[in-house]
């Protein structure tokens, strides 16, 4: 123990340079033949630079707490407590920004899908309920009736019976004619048939897709004109009122009865009226006409879902389509007279009328 | 350009704490200090880990500003920051274990390296420390004030009441004879 204490205080001495020159070459070749004190002195200077770490490390840390004590601490917390809420809030409102966009994003894919499934299906249901009365011909439905007649008159309607048929009826005495647009949609060739069979070539001239009504004239020499029996009547008519039409849903003629039951056609279509009628395939583009045998109407359709449901255009959209035309095409004003057929009775009328009437068949 | 202006200003800064100015490491604890602090307020820290990181962190550039070798790349105020996440990440990670560790704390911090060196001189100074306080209060003080406040033997004889300096000499390397075993008895075995 205290050999030791004598051998640090000299190993002190030594490193300090305390030792006089004759006792440091002394000490030196002590460290060189004694390998253990040779490894303490270099343990001391170790240890001495350690301690002299510590010490350093100490009065930085003091200096340190020194400075700190001199910050002026509840102003800068504070500070770093509002720096903190902001960047907090910052970061809430852009969280809240994305999933209110996302939301948004989903919401708008969502409602717009919707409409688009919804409008789909409205559609097809729309189409499933309304059907046009136009008739698809084949050779089974033509009548051989309307097959003599055709060869007894000679008249140059082709023997293929056509694609599509339907009715249209005269609206001046020079072979202008209205039947309905779907009729003749598509077409390459139309011919018009009245009930004696004879068949006049004729051309669509005007065409309104929005009312389903065209205007056909007859393009063909031997077309004779004569005077309409009948009138239009554009004012609207009465919930109830009886009406009549005559249509070629076969090769004859065929005549039908009802009565206006409402005043707007279908999914509430102001142009047009909703009649209780039988109308067939081939019916499209028939007149419909009251009792004085005024032209109120024009059969388009039927709705599929019930019986004895049709629609048809109100004779005001005729007139008003009508006087729309290109003058170059303008029908005579033959309509303003008052009505040949009133008065009449039913068979009569039938039979004044059934020469205006045509079968409108369509080549395509 | 602003950048390089910066980076000139934080380098005299540094030439001024490797001289040891107090003047340079008070402008470089109260400019970052409250950046820190702020950091470490919002990863759900006090103001006294703040305090502890921040002044470790400071510790260590001391460090590395002493050793000579040490250039800065960055802005120190970049070097500061970065050293004091990764404290405060390693600190973290001690008291919860893996559990509280934020994904912005996860980011690759660039102060790794730097902080390597300063871990072992941290050991060694945690072994002196612990050495210190265990060889009792006198034999601290006397220890303190010959070694690193370069007391004369005389003043400390004086201070203590010995009756000269050669009895307080004895007394002093009886004490560093304690420290310097308890030590190297920690030392050797930690390292």
């Amino acid at each position: 123990m205290k050999e030791d204490m004598t051998l640090l205080r000299e190993i002190e001495r030594y490193l300090e340079g305390e030792m006089s020159e004759q006792e440091k070459t002394a000490f030196d070749t002590l460290r060189h033949t004694n390998p253990l004190i040779n490894k303490q002195v270099e343990e001391h200077q170790l240890f001495l630079q350690h301690l002299g770490n510590y010490g350093k490390r100490q009065q930085l840390q003091a200096k340190l707490n020194h400075i700190h004590h001199q910050l002026d601490m509840p102003s800068l917390r504070k500070q770093a407590q509002e720096e903190n809420q902001t960047a907090r809030r910052l970061s809430i409102r852009r969280r809240t920004i994305s999933n209110l966009a996302a939301a948004a994003c989903i919401a708008l894919v969502t409602s717009l899908s919707t409409i688009a499934i919804i409008q789909n299906v409205s559609k097809n249901k729309s189409t499933a309920q309304y059907e046009d009365v136009r008739r698809v011909l084949n050779n089974i439905q033509r009548s051989q009736n309307a097959l003599i007649n055709d060869m007894n008159s000679k008249s140059k309607a082709p023997l293929n019976p056509g694609t599509y048929g339907g009715t249209g009826f005269a609206v001046s005495g020079n072979g202008y004619i209205v039947t309905n647009y779907h009729v003749v949609a598509g077409a390459d060739s139309v011919y018009v048939q009245n009930n004696k069979g004879e068949a006049f070539k004729a051309i669509s001239i005007f065409e309104d897709i929005s009312s389903d009504l065209a205007v056909l004239k007859i393009a063909d020499s031997s077309f004779k004109s004569q005077p309409l029996p009948y009138a239009l009547k554009p004012q609207s008519v009465k919930i109830g009122e009886e009406v009549f039409t005559m249509g070629f849903p076969r090769d004859e003629i065929v005549y039908g009865k009802g009565y206006i039951s409402a005043k707007t056609g279908f999914n509430g279509d102001t142009t047009a009226y909703q009649v209780s009628i039988p109308v067939n395939p081939g019916n499209s583009g028939a007149p419909l006409l009251d009792n004085k045998g005024d032209v109120v109407g024009i059969v388009t359709g039927k709705q599929t879902t019930s019986d004895g449901i049709a629609f048809a255009v109100k004779s005001a959209h005729l007139k008003h389509l009508l006087d729309e035309m290109p003058k170059d095409k303008q029908t005579r004003r033959d309509w303003n007279h008052k009505s040949r057929l009133e008065g009449m009775n039913r068979v009569d009328q039938i039979k004044k009328l059934e020469d205006f009437v045509y079968m409108v068949k369509v080549y395509n | 350009m602003k950048q390089n202006q910066d980076i000139t200003r934080d380098r005299e800064l540094l030439l001024g704490l490797a001289k040891g100015e107090d003047k340079s490491l008070e402008i470089i604890y109260s400019e970052n200090f409250p950046v820190v602090l702020r950091m470490i307020l919002q990863h759900n820290g006090s103001e006294d880990d703040a305090k502890d990181v921040f002044q470790e962190a400071v510790i260590v550039l001391y460090e590395k500003v002493q050793t000579g070798d040490f250039t800065l790349s960055s802005r120190l105020k970049t070097f500061l920051y970065s050293v004091c996440r990764h404290l405060w990440l390693k600190k973290v990670q001690r008291t919860f274990g893996l559990y509280a560790l934020t994904p912005e704390l996860e980011e690759v911090i660039p102060a790794t390296e730097a902080l390597e060196e300063h871990e072992a001189r941290d050991q060694e100074f945690r072994i002196m420390e612990g050495a210190m306080s265990n060889i009792g209060q006198p034999c601290q003080t006397i220890l303190e004030d010959y070694y690193l406040h370069k007391r004369s033997m005389q003043e400390i004889a004086e201070k203590f009441g010995y009756t000269n300096a050669e009895n307080a000499k004895n007394q002093k390397y009886k004490c560093l004879m304690r420290l310097k075993k308890l030590f190297f008895d920690q030392y050797n075995t930690s390292l």
